[in-house]
C-alpha cells in the first residue's frame, strides 16, 4: 500500500473483495460443470428434440374391391388445415377459437374440443383444424398467414364409400382414433398418435393393418417458430394393401333393393357360396352413409346426422346380419330333422309322427298352424311345415337332443365371420329358462315344444342360420362365412433393410380359416332333408311360388312370431324368413332373407330370395334364357 | 522531460490488462457472429472496440486526479443526460424502456446509464477518498446514498431495473473500503442469506409473489417442472443452450440454439449461452479465467495505488464488473432470474464496451501514476 491509511484492516478488506470475486466465479464454474458435464447429454437431447421435427407423410390407404375387381371403397386427395404446435406455445389457444371458427366456418364447440383433446397429449405435431377445406378457406389461410402463422394446409387422403349406404355395415368406415382408443394397449403399442385415421368398423376395422399404409416422414430442422430450415431425411410412404372382397356388387345391389322395397324397409339378406363360405352379398336395412364418418363427422351438421342415427328407433347402425337376433320360426325345422335322424329319434324308414292338429301339454293346447296333417312322414312335415310333427319330434329328442343339434351346427357360437361385433345366438338351455323366468325356473315339456319349432328360447342371427342350412346342403361341410377373398401384395421399398427408408414387402394373403367343420351326417339322412327342402319350392310346399325352371332351389320358409298377432306391417307383425340353397343337390349359392315385421315367410322372404337367384342365374348362365316364372302370393 | 514521461508511461502502462480486454472483446465479436451470423453486430462491435481503445488511451494518459476534480461537473452532466433521455423525441423507447439517445448518422444510439457510472464512481472516490482515520459516519453514509440515489432514481424512471442494480455495488465497495463496521457487513450478509428463502416462502404464502414474477423464480428453483413456454422460457432455453455445449461445444454448429432463434437475445443478454454452446465447458472456463485474471490484475493495481481516491476508483470499477459478470452469467446458467444486464466486454453494444474501456482507462491511469509525486 503506497498511501498511509489509519482506518482498520484495509488490506484485509481488499483481500476479502478479491476472495469474493474468485468465489463468485467459482460458483459459476461449478454450475457450468453441472449443466455441461453432468447433464450435458440430457440438454443436448432436449435441444435436438426441439429443433428436429418429424413431419408425417400420410400413406394412401388400400382400396377395397368386389370379387370382380370393381371398386367399392377408395380414397381421394383433399386439403386439410392444420395448426402447428410450436407457433402456438405460450398463446392461449382459446383465443384462436373465435377467429378460426368464423374464418373457416367451423363449429366453435368442435374446435374447442380438439384443442382440449391435444392437451393431454405430451407430444403432438399439429392439430387438425378442418378437413376437406374449400378453395375459399385455403385462400383465407393464405391471406391470414401473418396473423396466424401457425396455420398450414396439407394434402391428405379422404375415404369415399359407395352411395346409398351400399354394403355400409360390412365395409364399415374409417375415423379419427379416439382418446379412449389411444389409451388401449392394442392401439398404443402400434404407435398410433392423435389424429390418425383408422378403420373403426367393418372390413375397414378388421383388416385395418393391411389396408393402412406405412406413413413416411420428413425429418426437418425447424426454428423456434416452427418454420422449416432444411430437410435432414425423407422417407417415402408405402401405400396400404388393396383388399378384394368376396362381394358380388350386382347381388349386393339386388339384395338391398329387395330390403328397400320391403314393408318396413327393415331386414337382412345374405348370399353365400356354401362351398367355401365366401359371402356374395350381405345387406342389412335400414342402412346409413359411411361417408358421414369419413367426411362430415367433424361438422355440426355431421354431428347432428350421427345423433339422429343413434336415436333412430330402427337402429340403422346395427348390422342385422350378424348383430340382429330373431326367432327362426319354421326355418328351425330342417335342423331339427337332421338331428332327429342322426340321434335316432326318427329313421329314414320310419319317420312318421302324429300331428293331430296340435298337442296338449298339461292343460294347454298348442295348435299346428297348418291344421291337422294326420300322421305325416318327415318329407311331408318339412314340405308343409307341420308344427305338430316337430312338437313330437322335439319331445322325443328332449332338450338334450336339441342342445346336441345346437352344438353340432355351432349355433351357440359365433360363426367367426370376419366382421367385428358379431353376437352369439340364443339357444335353449335350463340355465336360460331359469334366468329368464325366475318365477318358473324349471324346464318343462312345453319349453321343449316351443324350442322344437323355432320359437321360445331359439333366437338366431341370420348369418348363423344361413351357415347351418348351407351345411345341410353341403352334406355336412360347414364353412366359416367370410368377406376376404384376397389381400393384394405390395412390393418392398428399397433394397437395404438396414436403411430407414426401407419398407418390407407386404405379402398377399387370403382368409385365414378356410377349412370347414365336418358334421357327421350320413349322406342318406341329409339327402332326405335336402329332398324335403327341394319339395318346399318345387313340389307342393310352402314356397312353390318362387320355383325356377332349370334351377332347383331348396329352401324353407319361416314365419316368426314376434309377440302376438297384429295387422300387416304393424310393429308386432311376424318376421318373414326364407333360407335356401341352390341348385338343391349341388349347391353353388345359399341365400337367407329375413324381412322384419312383414308377415308370412312365403310371401315376403321367399320372393326376396328369388330375386337374388334371378340375378345370380343371369350372371352365371348368360347363354341361357332366364326362367320367367310368376311369383305366386300367399302360399304356405 | 515529455519523452521521459512517455517512455516511462509506455513501460509502466498496464499492457496485460489492455491486451486481455481486447482479446475478450474480439472473442465476444466472434461469438456475436456465431449468434446472429446474418446481422452486422459483430462488425459494429469491432468498430466499437477501436473507438473504445482510443477513449481508453486518452483516459489512461490523463491524470485521473484532474478528472476526479472535475467529477461534480461530470456528475451533473450525467444526471442531465439521464433526464433528457426520459423525454419522448430524444429518448428512444425499445421494449417499453426509454433508455437510449439516438445519435446523428452512423453513430447509432447510446445508453446514458452505462456512462453515468463513471462520474458516479469519480464522485464517490472524491468524497470518500480523503485521508481516513476513523470509522464511517452516518453522515458520510447518507451522502454516499444521495450520490448513488439520484442516478438510480432517474434510471428507474426509464425504467431499467437491470442497469439500476449495477450501480449498487459501486457504493457497496466504496463503503466497505471506507471502514464501515465489519459487524454491520456481517449482519447484512446473514440477514440476506436467511432472509431470501424466508421472503420467498412468505411471499408465496401471502400471495404477494405471484404471476410472472413467481414463475421467473420457480424456473430457477425447479426448471424441469416450471412453465417453460411462458415466463420460464428465457431461462429454460438458456440452460438448454449452455448444457448442450458439453465439454467441447456443440458439434451441430450449423443449426445452433441461437440461429434457430430458440435462444432469445443471443448477441446481448444471452451471449454467454452462445459461448457455452459453441466452445463448451472449456471455453466457458477460459472466459471466466480471463475475467478472474483481469479483475485480479485490477485489484493488484488498486493495492499499489498511491492514494485512496485512485484505489477507490479501481475497486468501484472492480465491484461493478464482477457484479455484472455474476448477474449475467448467473442468469444464463439458470442461477438467477432474468435481469437485463450486459456481460462486460462480451455483449454487443457500443455503450457497454466504451464505458468498460473508459473504466479500464481510469484503472490504468491510476497505476501509471503510482510513482509520480
Amino acid at each position: 500500500m503506497k498511501f498511509v491509511d489509519d482506518s482498520q484492516n484495509l488490506r484485509i478488506r481488499l483481500r476479502l473483495i478479491q476472495g469474493l470475486v474468485l468465489v463468485l466465479l467459482a460458483v459459476l464454474t461449478v454450475r457450468l460443470y453441472v449443466l455441461q458435464i453432468i447433464n450435458g447429454r440430457h440438454y443436448a437431447e432436449i435441444a435436438e428434440n426441439q429443433r428436429i421435427h418429424k413431419l408425417p407423410i400420410p400413406a394412401p390407404r388400400g382400396d377395397i374391391f368386389d370379387r370382380n375387381g370393381r371398386v367399392l371403397v377408395n380414397s381421394r386427395p383433399i386439403y386439410s388445415i392444420l395448426l402447428s404446435r410450436e407457433d402456438t406455445k405460450g398463446i392461449d389457444r382459446n383465443s384462436l377459437v373465435k377467429p378460426l371458427s368464423q374464418g373457416l366456418s367451423l363449429d366453435a364447440g368442435i374446435l374447442r374440443e380438439r384443442f382440449d383433446r391435444v392437451k393431454s397429449q405430451p407430444a403432438f405435431e399439429s392439430i387438425l383444424i378442418k378437413e376437406d377445406a374449400s378453395q375459399a378457406e385455403i385462400a383465407w389461410v393464405d391471406a391470414h398467414q401473418l396473423e396466424f402463422p401457425a396455420l398450414r394446409v396439407e394434402q391428405t387422403p379422404q375415404r369415399r364409400y359407395p352411395p346409398n349406404g351400399m354394403l355400409a355395415h360390412a365395409l364399415g368406415y374409417v375415423g379419427e382414433i379416439s382418446p379412449e382408443q389411444l389409451k388401449q394397449p392394442e392401439y398404443r403399442d402400434k404407435g398410433y398418435k392423435p389424429g390418425d385415421i383408422i378403420g373403426q368398423e367393418g372390413i375397414e376395422a378388421v383388416y385395418d393393418e393391411y389396408l393402412r399404409g406405412r406413413d413416411g416422414y420428413r425429418k426437418v430442422i425447424v426454428d423456434s417458430r416452427g418454420h422449416i430450415q432444411s430437410e435432414v431425411e425423407k422417407v417415402e410412404p408405402q401405400s396400404g394393401q388393396d383388399i378384394v372382397t368376396t362381394i358380388e356388387i350386382d347381388l349386393q345391389q339386388a339384395a338391398e333393393e329387395q330390403l328397400r322395397k320391403s314393408p318396413q324397409g327393415r331386414g337382412v339378406i345374405i348370399a353365400m357360396n356354401p362351398n367355401n363360405g365366401e359371402i356374395l352379398a350381405i345387406a342389412s336395412a335400414p342402412t346409413f352413409d359411411p361417408n358421414l364418418f369419413s367426411q362430415r363427422i367433424t361438422t355440426k351438421e355431421g354431428r347432428a346426422e350421427y345423433q339422429a342415427l343413434l336415436n333412430d328407433p330402427d337402429k340403422p347402425l346395427i348390422d342385422r346380419a350378424i348383430q340382429g337376433k330373431y326367432p327362426p320360426g319354421s326355418t328351425w325345422k330342417p335342423l331339427m330333422a337332421t338331428a332327429g335322424l342322426q340321434q335316432g329319434a326318427i329313421t329314414i324308414q320310419s319317420s312318421n309322427l302324429v300331428c293331430g292338429g296340435g298337442i296338449t301339454i298339461g292343460n294347454k293346447f298348442t295348435r299346428c298352424m297348418g291344421g291337422n296333417h294326420g300322421s305325416p312322414d318327415l318329407h311331408f312335415a318339412i314340405m308343409k311345415s307341420c308344427d305338430g310333427y316337430f312338437y313330437r319330434l322335439g319331445l322325443k329328442m328332449k332338450l338334450e337332443g336339441i342342445q346336441a343339434m345346437v352344438e353340432e351346427f355351432d349355433l351357440n357360437k359365433r360363426t367367426g365371420i370376419d366382421l367385428p361385433h358379431e353376437v352369439i345366438s340364443t339357444t335353449p338351455s335350463r340355465e336360460l329358462k331359469a334366468r329368464s323366468y325366475p318365477s318358473e325356473p324349471e324346464w318343462k315339456d312345453i319349453d321343449t315344444v316351443y324350442s322344437s319349432f323355432g320359437q321360445g328360447t331359439d333366437v338366431l342371427t341370420p348369418i348363423a342360420l344361413l351357415r347351418a342350412h348351407s351345411a345341410i346342403g353341403m352334406k355336412g361341410k360347414m364353412y366359416i362365412p367370410h368377406l376376404l377373398k384376397e389381400v393384394r401384395a405390395i412390393a418392398a421399398m428399397g433394397n437395404d433393410p438396414s436403411r430407414p427408408e426401407y419398407r418390407a414387402e407386404r405379402p398377399a394373403r387370403s382368409f385365414d380359416r378356410p377349412e370347414p367343420k365336418i358334421l357327421p351326417i350320413p349322406i342318406e339322412q341329409s339327402d332326405v332333408v335336402v329332398k324335403a327342402m327341394w319339395s318346399v319350392v318345387n313340389e307342393a310346399g310352402t314356397a312353390t311360388g318362387i320355383k325356377m325352371a332349370g334351377f332347383d332351389i331348396a329352401g324353407k320358409t319361416g314365419t316368426a312370431q314376434v309377440v302376438s298377432l297384429g295387422k300387416e306391417g304393424s310393429e308386432h307383425k311376424d318376421h318373414s324368413w326364407f333360407v335356401s340353397y341352390a341348385p338343391a343337390f349341388k349347391p353353388e349359392i345359399s341365400v337367407v332373407a329375413m324381412i322384419e315385421n312383414a308377415g308370412l315367410g312365403s310371401r315376403f322372404g321367399a320372393p326376396s330370395v328369388r330375386a337374388i337367384y334371378d340375378v345370380y342365374y343371369q350372371k352365371t348362365r348368360p347363354q341361357q334364357e332366364s326362367p320367367k316364372n310368376n311369383i305366386a302370393l300367399r302360399i304356405r | 522531460m515529455v519523452a521521459i514521461i512517455q517512455k516511462r508511461s509506455l513501460r509502466d502502462f498496464d499492457w496485460p490488462i489492455a491486451a486481455l480486454a481486447i482479446v475478450i472483446v474480439c472473442f465476444g465479436a466472434w461469438e456475436i457472429r456465431n449468434a446472429v451470423p446474418t446481422e452486422t453486430y459483430w462488425q459494429k462491435q469491432l468498430v466499437g472496440l477501436g473507438i473504445a481503445l482510443l477513449a481508453m488511451l486518452a483516459i489512461a494518459f490523463t491524470d485521473y486526479r484532474r478528472l476526479v476534480e472535475l467529477a461534480p461537473i461530470l456528475y451533473v452532466l450525467g444526471l442531465v443526460l439521464l433526464i433528457i433521455v426520459l423525454f419522448p423525441g430524444i429518448g428512444m423507447k425499445i421494449n417499453g424502456q426509454r433508455c437510449w439517445i439516438r445519435l446523428p448518422g452512423p453513430l447509432g444510439q447510446f445508453q446514458p446509464s452505462e456512462f453515468v457510472k463513471i462520474p458516479v464512481v469519480l464522485m464517490l472516490a472524491r468524497y470518500f477518498g480523503k485521508q481516513r482515520s476513523r470509522l464511517l459516519t452516518w453522515k458520510e453514509f447518507a451522502v454516499g446514498c444521495v450520490i448513488l440515489g439520484l442516478p438510480i432514481g432517474l434510471i428507474l424512471l426509464e425504467p431499467d431495473l437491470g442497469q439500476a442494480l449495477t450501480y449498487l455495488p459501486l457504493l457497496a465497495v466504496v463503503l466497505f473500503l471506507s471502514s464501515v463496521r465489519m459487524w454491520l457487513v456481517a449482519a447484512l450478509l446473514i440477514t440476506f442469506i436467511v432472509g431470501a428463502p424466508l421472503a420467498y416462502t412468505v411471499g408465496v404464502k401471502t400471495g404477494v409473489l405471484h404471476g410472472y414474477k413467481l414463475e421467473r423464480i420457480n424456473v430457477i428453483l425447479d426448471p424441469e417442472n416450471a412453465d417453460r413456454r411462458g415466463f420460464g422460457y428465457h431461462t429454460w432455453q438458456s440452460m438448454v443452450t449452455v448444457g448442450e455445449g458439453g465439454l467441447m461445444g456443440s458439434t451441430s454448429s450449423e443449426y445452433s440454439q441461437s440461429s434457430l432463434k430458440f435462444l432469445p437475445e443471443p448477441h446481448t443478454d444471452f451471449i454467454f449461452a452462445v459461448v457455452a454452446e459453441t466452445t463448451g465447458f472449456i471455453g466457458c472456463l477460459l472466459l471466466l479465467a480471463s475475467y478472474a485474471l483481469l479483475l485480479t490484475r485490477l485489484i493488484t493495481g488498486a493495492r499499489r495505488s498511491r492514494d485512496r481516491t485512485g484505489m477507490l476508483v479501481i475497486m468501484a470499477i472492480v465491484g461493478g464488473l464482477i457484479f455484472q459478470i455474476f448477474i449475467n452469467v448467473g442468469m444464463a446458467v439458470g442461477l438467477l432470474p432474468v435481469i437485463g444486464v450486459p456481460l462486460p466486454l462480451m455483449s454487443a453494444g457500443l455503450s457497454s464496451v466504451l464505458a468498460t474501456f473508459i473504466a479500464i482507462g481510469f484503472a490504468i491511469s491510476v497505476q501509471l501514476r503510482r510513482f509520480v509525486n
